[in-house]
C-alpha cells in the first residue's frame, strides 16, 4: 500500500513538473495585455479609449493622428480643402488603395460609412450627428468626397480621424434585416487597415495578421502578427512582461506598478505626456456648489501634493486648469491652486447658502479615484464640510452625471483625449450646449457660452487660443471643478520592442509603426 | 474500556474545538466593542498620513500600514464592527422572516404552504451570492444595502428548514395530543413546535453567521459593500491587491481576521450540534 | 417506476422554477437606477439618440408589457443583446459555458479525488495526528473567504514561485475548438503545447475552487466510514484477519462513493457560488465573470439571461444525481 502511494505521489509530481515550467513564442509576434475586453469589433460601435486597439489596428480614416503632440496626417484620404464659410470640406482619395478581400476603396465606401454611423447612432457618431444631415455627403467621383455640414465647426477636421471607412460592398453583403451589417461587423473585419483578422474571441481577444498590400507600405521590420490580449488583472499584465510571455500592455498602471517594471531588465518604460485631466467633476448648478467661495473651500482642501507626490508618487504632472498643459488654449502663468486650509476657511466664511454635507461619487475598479476622494474628505473634514463618498462601476456614474438630478455632488475622474482641440476638454465641460450629455458641471454661463461658441465658429488658431484662454482662466479662478494633473503616459513594453508611436489618442497601440529590435 | 477512552478523548478534543470557537468570538467581540480604546490610532479610520503609506509592520504600525498611509489594525479593530453588524442583523432578520412561514407553512400545509416552499424553490434554485450581487448592485452600494439583499436570500432557507421540522413534528404524539387537548394553533407553533425545532435553528444560525460573513466580505471584496474609507474587510482586500506582492500584508491582515471569524462560528456550531442536537449525534453512530 | 415518477416530477416543477426566477430577476435588475440605453450609447450621446434607442429597444414601454415581452423571446429561446458586446446573450454565455463547466469540473474531480482518500484514511486512522490535522485542515478550508484563498495562491505560486500562471485560461488562443474544454481540444488536437498551458492555468483557480469542497468530502466520507464500520463490526474484524488493505478499501469505498455522489449535488451548488468569485480573481473567462462584468454594467438582460442559465444549470445537476443515486443506491430512491 505505501508503495502504492509513493508511485502515485510521483505521478502527481511529473504531472506537475510538466505543468509548470515555461514558455516561448513566436518570432515576428506581439503580444498585448489589454485591461478591456475586446466584445465588438465594430468600428462604428467601439469608441472607447480601452478598446481602442481594434479600430486603429484593423481600421483606416481618412485622416490619422500619430505622434506626440499630436499631429494629423493625411492617410486614405490624400488632400484636403474646406469653403470659405467652413461648411464645405472636400477630401481627394487616395488612388488604388486595396481592401483586405482585394477590392478597391472607392469614395461610395466613405459615404456608406459616413451613412452607416449616422444611421446606426453608435460610437463616434454623436460627433457627426449635430453637423451633418444624413444623405448631404455626396460623392462627384470615384475618389472624391464632399462634406456639408450644417454649421461651420473648428473641430470638424480633427474629429475626421473617427470617420473609419469599412468596405461597402463587403458589408452590403453580410446586411441582416437593415442591421447595417451590425451582427457581422461584430465579430468580422472589412476593411483596408494596417493588421487582418485572423482569430477573435470575444472572451479572449483577437490576432490580427499583417496586411501586406496595405497602401502606406511596411517598415522591413515589421510585426508579422500581432494579438491583443483582454487581462484584467493588472497584476497580470505585469507579471506576463517581466516573465516575457507579453510584450506590452497599457500605460496608464499604478504608478507602484511602473517602479517594479523598472526594475525588471527585459521591460522599458517610454514615457510621454499625454492628454488626460484628472480633476473633480462639480455639479455647479446645486447649491451650495453654485457658490464660488463654497468651490474655493474645496479646491484649497485638496492635498495635491499629497495626492501627486506620495500617492502617485510624482509620477504626473500638476495640471492648474482643464485643459491639458502641453496643449494650446490655456495661458502659460495660470496659477494652481494650493492645499491651504486657512484660505480654504477663509472663502468657506464667505458662502451664504447653508452647508450641508457632499457626496463624491467615484468610479469602481479605478482605485485612484477613490484614494482622491478620502483625500479630499479628509481634507474638507478639517474645515468643517462632510463628505460622502459613494463607489459605483463607470456606467452608472456617467449615466447620474448627465441627470442634473440624480448627478454626483462631485466626481473625480480623467477627461481623455477624444480628438485635441480645446474644445474636447473646457469646451465641453463648461458650454451650455453640452449640458447633459458632456457637460456634466452644468455651468450655464453666458460669459463663456459667448467665448466657447465662437471658438467653435472661425478657424483661425490664434483667435481661438485667445478665447479658449480666456474660457481657463475663468474656470480655473472660479472652481468650476477642482483641477489636479495631467497624465503621464509609461508605456511598459518588452525591452526589444521599438519603433512604438506613441500619441494621446489609442495610446500608444498603433503597432503598424513597431517592430523588434 | 478502551472505546470509553476514546470517546471521553474525542469528547474533549470536540470540546476544545468548539471553545476555541467560543474564545475566537469573544475576541471578535472585545475588538468589536473596545475599538476606540484598543486601536493605537482610533483616528485612522478616516484620517491619512500619505507620507507613510504602505510601511510593513514595525512597532508603531503592529500590522502594516494601507494605501492612504492608515494604521491596519486600528482599521481591523474598527472592521470588527461592521462584520458582527451585518452578520446579526442579515442573519437576525431572515431567521425572523423565515421562522414563522416555514413555521405556518409546516403547520397547515395545503396549497398556500406548497406554494410558498415553491418560491424559497426558486430562490434557492440560484446560488445565494448570484442573487446577492444583484440586488447589491440595484440597491447601490452601502452596508445597508449589503444586509438587506442578504437578508432577502437568505430567508428561503430558514423557512426550509423550519418547515421540514415542523412538518416531522407534527405527526409526534405530544403535538397531536396538544391538539387534542384544544390547545390554539399559536399556542401549538410557539409553546410545542418552537422549542423543539430551537436547537436546530441555533446550531444552524451559528454556522450560518459563518457564511453570511463569508458572503458579504465577498461583496465588498466586488466593490458592492461600504464606501470608502470604511474598514470592511473584504473591501480592504480589493484594495490590497494591486500593491501585491510587494505590500504582502494589507491582504494578508484583513483575510485572517475573516478566517478567525468565520472559523469561530463554525467551531461553536459544530460544537453546538453535538450537544445541542441528539438527533444528530445520535445518527452519526447509528444510522 | 418510482424513479420515473420522480423524474417526471422534477421536470414538471422545472418550468415553474424557472418561470419564477425569471420573474424575480426581472423585478430586481428592473429597479437598477441606471439607465442602460445611456450606458449603450456612452458618454457623447445626444438625448434625441437616447430616445431613438430606448423605443428600439423597448424600454419606453411599462414594466409589464416588457416582462410579457421578456417571457416571449426567452420562450423562443432569445435572450436579447448583451448591452455591453452588442451581441446575443445566448451567444456569449454558450462561449463562455465551456470555461465554467471545464473549471468545475476539474474542480469536482481534484476535490474528490483529494477527499475521498484523505477520509477513508482519517476514519481508519481515528485519533491518529494525521486525523486530528486532517479535521483541523477540513474545518478550515469551509472557513477561508474563496477569493482570499485565491489571492493567496496567486501570491505564493505565481507571484513569489513562477511556477504558475497568475490568471487567464490558456497562452494565447489555444487549440482548435471542439468540445470547448481546453483540456480535452488540446488532446484531440495532439498539441502538446497548449495542452501544457491549459493545464498550468487551471491548476490554481481549480484548486482554490476543490479545497473547500475538499474539505467538505473529506468530512462526509469520515463519518460514512465511520458508519460502515461500527455498523458492520463482524466484517472489519473479518476483513482485519484477511490481507489487509484490500477488503476494507473495497467495500469502503463503495460506501463513501455512494455518500459522496449525493452530495454532488450540493457541493456543485458551492462550486458555482465560489467560481463566480473565483473566475473574477483569476480572469477566468466563465460565466461568473461575464455575470459580474454584466451586474457592473448595469446589463439587465445579461443578469437575467446568466441567472437562467445557471439556475437551469443546477437544477439539470441535482436532477442527474439524484437519477445516478437511485441506480446505485437502491435504498434512497424511496
Amino acid at each position: 500500500m505505501k508503495r502504492r502511494t509513493l508511485s502515485a505521489l510521483a505521478a502527481i509530481a511529473a504531472a506537475a513538473s510538466f505543468v509548470f515550467s515555461g514558455s516561448a513564442w513566436a518570432q515576428g509576434k506581439y503580444v498585448h495585455a489589454n485591461n478591456s475586453g475586446y466584445d465588438n469589433l465594430d468600428p462604428h460601435v467601439v469608441f472607447d479609449v480601452g478598446r481602442a486597439a481594434s479600430r486603429i489596428n484593423f481600421y483606416d480614416g481618412l485622416l490619422r493622428w500619430v505622434d506626440n503632440p499630436p499631429k494629423m496626417i493625411p492617410w486614405l484620404a490624400e488632400s484636403y480643402t474646406a469653403s470659405d464659410d467652413g461648411k464645405t470640406w472636400t477630401f481627394k482619395l487616395k488612388k488604388g488603395v486595396k481592401f483586405h478581400d482585394g477590392s478597391e476603396f472607392t469614395a461610395d465606401d466613405v459615404l456608406y460609412s459616413i451613412e452607416r454611423m449616422l444611421a446606426t447612432k453608435k460610437g463616434a457618431s454623436s460627433l457627426f450627428l449635430p453637423i451633418i444631415m444624413p444623405g448631404s455627403t455626396k460623392a462627384p467621383d470615384k475618389y472624391t468626397v464632399v462634406f456639408t455640414l450644417k454649421e461651420p465647426s473648428a473641430i470638424f477636421l480633427s474629429t475626421v480621424p473617427e470617420i473609419l471607412i469599412v468596405n461597402s460592398q463587403l458589408v452590403k453583403k453580410n446586411e441582416k434585416d437593415g442591421d447595417w451589417g451590425q451582427a457581422w461587423l461584430a465579430k468580422n473585419v472589412a476593411s483596408t487597415g494596417s493588421y487582418k483578422l485572423k482569430r477573435y474571441d470575444p472572451a479572449i481577444g483577437f490576432v490580427g495578421e499583417r496586411f501586406k498590400d496595405h497602401f502606406a507600405g511596411w517598415g522591413p521590420k515589421a510585426f508579422d502578427e500581432i494579438e491583443f490580449r483582454t487581462v484584467l488583472e493588472t497584476n497580470t499584465r505585469v507579471q506576463g512582461l517581466i516573465k516575457g510571455d507579453i510584450q506590452g500592455t497599457d500605460g496608464y498602471l499604478p504608478y507602484d506598478q511602473i517602479l517594479r517594471l523598472k526594475e525588471a531588465k527585459n521591460v522599458q518604460i517610454l514615457e510621454q505626456e499625454s492628454m488626460r485631466v484628472f480633476y473633480f467633476n462639480i455639479h455647479n448648478g446645486r447649491g451650495p456648489m453654485s457658490d464660488v467661495h463654497f468651490r474655493r473651500a474645496l479646491a484649497y482642501a485638496f492635498d495635491y501634493d499629497g495626492f501627486v507626490k506620495d500617492i502617485l508618487k510624482g509620477a504626473v504632472s500638476r495640471n492648474a486648469g482643464p485643459n491639458p498643459n502641453n496643449l494650446w488654449g490655456s495661458p502659460k502663468d495660470l496659477k494652481p491652486y494650493t492645499y491651504d486650509l486657512e484660505k480654504a476657511k477663509a472663502e468657506l466664511a464667505l458662502v451664504k447658502e447653508p452647508i450641508r454635507p457632499i457626496t463624491i461619487g467615484t468610479l469602481a475598479g479605478f482605485s485612484e479615484t477613490e484614494q482622491a476622494a478620502t483625500l479630499l474628505q479628509n481634507g474638507a473634514k478639517k474645515i468643517g464640510i462632510d463628505i460622502k463618498i459613494e463607489s459605483a462601476p463607470w456606467p452608472v456614474i456617467q449615466t447620474r452625471m448627465q441627470d442634473r438630478e440624480k448627478n454626483y455632488d462631485m466626481v473625480p475622474l480623467w477627461k481623455s483625449t477624444y480628438y485635441v482641440d480645446p474644445n474636447n476638454w473646457v469646451g465641453e465641460m463648461y458650454a451650455s450646449r453640452y449640458i447633459g450629455t458632456r457637460n456634466t458641471s452644468y455651468i450655464n454661463d453666458p460669459e463663456m457660452d459667448k467665448w466657447l461658441d465662437e471658438a467653435l465658429a472661425i478657424s483661425d488658431q490664434d483667435k481661438r487660443s485667445v478665447l479658449y484662454e480666456k474660457a481657463v482662466t475663468k474656470a480655473t479662478d472660479q472652481a468650476f471643478g477642482i483641477y489636479v494633473y495631467n497624465t503621464r503616459w509609461y508605456g511598459p513594453y518588452a525591452a526589444n520592442v521599438a519603433g512604438i508611436r506613441f500619441s494621446p489618442i489609442g495610446s500608444g497601440q498603433d503597432m503598424r509603426w513597431a517592430y523588434y529590435k | 474500556m478502551k472505546a470509553g477512552w476514546r470517546r471521553g478523548l474525542n469528547r474533549f478534543a470536540s470540546d476544545r474545538a468548539s471553545a476555541l470557537g467560543l474564545a475566537l468570538l469573544v475576541l471578535l467581540l472585545v475588538a468589536a466593542i473596545f475599538a476606540p480604546i484598543l486601536a493605537p490610532f482610533p483616528g485612522d479610520v478616516a484620517d491619512f498620513h500619505t507620507a507613510n503609506r504602505l510601511r510593513p509592520p514595525d512597532a508603531v504600525n503592529w500590522l502594516g500600514t494601507d494605501r492612504m498611509g492608515s494604521d491596519l489594525f486600528s482599521r481591523i479593530l474598527f472592521g470588527a464592527r461592521i462584520t458582527i453588524t451585518i452578520a446579526v442583523v442579515a442573519v437576525g432578520s431572515a431567521v425572523l422572516v423565515g421562522v414563522p412561514i416555514g413555521l405556518v407553512a409546516g403547520y397547515y400545509g395545503g396549497w398556500p404552504s406548497n406554494l410558498l416552499m415553491r418560491v424559497s424553490d426558486i430562490f434557492l434554485a440560484v446560488p445565494q451570492i448570484v442573487l446577492a450581487i444583484a440586488i447589491a448592485q440595484t440597491l447601490g452600494p452601502s452596508i445597508e444595502n449589503v444586509i438587506l439583499a442578504l437578508s432577502i436570500t437568505y430567508w428561503p432557507f430558514w423557512a426550509r428548514l423550519v418547515f421540514a421540522e415542523t412538518r416531522s413534528l407534527k405527526n409526534e404524539v405530544f403535538i397531536e395530543s396538544a391538539i387534542a387537548l384544544g390547545a390554539s394553533p399559536l399556542r401549538v407553533m410557539t409553546l410545542h413546535v418552537l422549542p423543539n425545532i430551537a436547537s436546530a435553528i441555533i446550531v444552524r444560525t451559528s454556522i450560518g453567521m459563518g457564511a453570511t460573513i463569508l458572503t458579504a466580505a465577498a461583496l465588498g471584496f466586488l466593490g458592492l459593500g461600504a464606501p470608502p474609507p470604511t474598514p470592511e474587510w473584504g473591501r480592504m482586500i480589493a484594495e490590497s491587491r494591486e500593491f501585491l506582492p510587494e505590500a504582502w500584508w494589507y491582504a494578508t491582515v484583513p483575510g485572517i481576521a475573516i478566517f478567525m471569524v468565520v472559523m469561530g462560528f463554525n467551531l461553536l456550531g459544530d460544537g453546538l450540534r453535538d450537544f445541542l442536537d441528539p438527533r444528530i449525534r445520535r445518527g452519526a453512530g447509528v444510522k | 417506476m418510482r424513479r420515473l415518477e420522480m423524474i417526471l416530477s422534477r421536470l414538471v416543477w422545472f418550468v415553474p422554477t424557472m418561470a419564477g426566477l425569471v420573474v424575480i430577476v426581472f423585478l430586481i435588475s428592473n429597479v437598477i437606477p441606471t439607465d442602460p440605453v445611456k450606458v449603450l450609447l456612452g458618454e457623447n450621446a445626444t438625448p434625441a439618440q437616447i430616445e431613438a434607442m430606448r423605443v428600439k429597444l423597448g424600454y419606453d414601454q411599462p414594466l409589464w408589457v416588457q416582462l410579457a415581452r421578456h417571457f416571449h423571446d426567452i420562450v423562443s429561446g432569445n435572450l436579447g443583446t448583451s448591452i455591453y458586446s452588442q451581441r446575443p446573450i445566448s451567444e456569449d454565455l454558450a462561449t463562455r459555458l465551456p470555461a465554467t463547466l471545464e473549471l468545475t469540473l476539474t474542480a469536482i474531480i481534484v476535490s474528490v479525488a483529494l477527499g475521498i482518500p484523505l477520509g477513508v484514511i482519517s476514519a481508519l486512522k481515528r485519533n491518529s495526528l494525521l486525523d486530528h490535522i486532517l479535521r483541523v485542515v477540513s474545518v478550515s478550508g469551509l472557513a477561508i473567504a474563496a477569493f482570499w484563498l485565491a489571492l493567496l495562491l496567486q501570491f505564493f505560486f505565481a507571484m513569489k514561485l513562477g511556477v504558475a500562471p497568475l490568471n487567464s485560461r490558456i497562452d494565447g488562443f489555444g487549440p482548435t475548438p471542439v468540445t470547448g474544454l481546453m483540456i480535452i481540444d488540446s488532446m484531440l488536437d495532439w498539441d502538446m503545447e497548449s495542452l501544457h498551458s491549459a493545464l498550468s492555468h487551471i491548476a490554481l483557480p481549480a484548486l482554490t475552487l476543490a479545497l473547500p469542497a475538499a474539505a467538505t468530502i473529506v468530512r462526509f466520507t469520515r463519518a460514512g466510514v465511520l458508519d460502515v464500520i461500527n455498523s458492520n463490526h463482524v466484517l472489519y474484524q473479518r476483513a482485519m484477519g484477511l490481507p489487509p488493505g484490500l477488503i476494507v478499501w473495497k467495500y469502503v469505498l463503495r460506501n463513501a462513493l455512494i455518500s459522496t455522489v449525493t452530495q454532488i449535488g450540493l457541493i456543485f451548488g458551492v462550486l458555482v457560488t465560489n467560481a463566480v468569485i473565483v473566475e473574477t480573481v483569476f480572469d477566468w473567462p466563465g460565466m461568473g465573470t461575464f455575470a459580474v462584468q454584466s451586474i457592473l454594467q448595469s446589463d439587465h438582460k445579461a443578469i437575467i439571461g446568466f441567472t437562467i442559465w445557471i439556475g437551469a444549470l443546477i437544477v439539470i445537476v441535482n436532477l442527474l444525481v439524484d437519477i445516478t443515486h437511485s441506480f446505485i443506491d437502491p435504498r434512497g430512491s424511496r
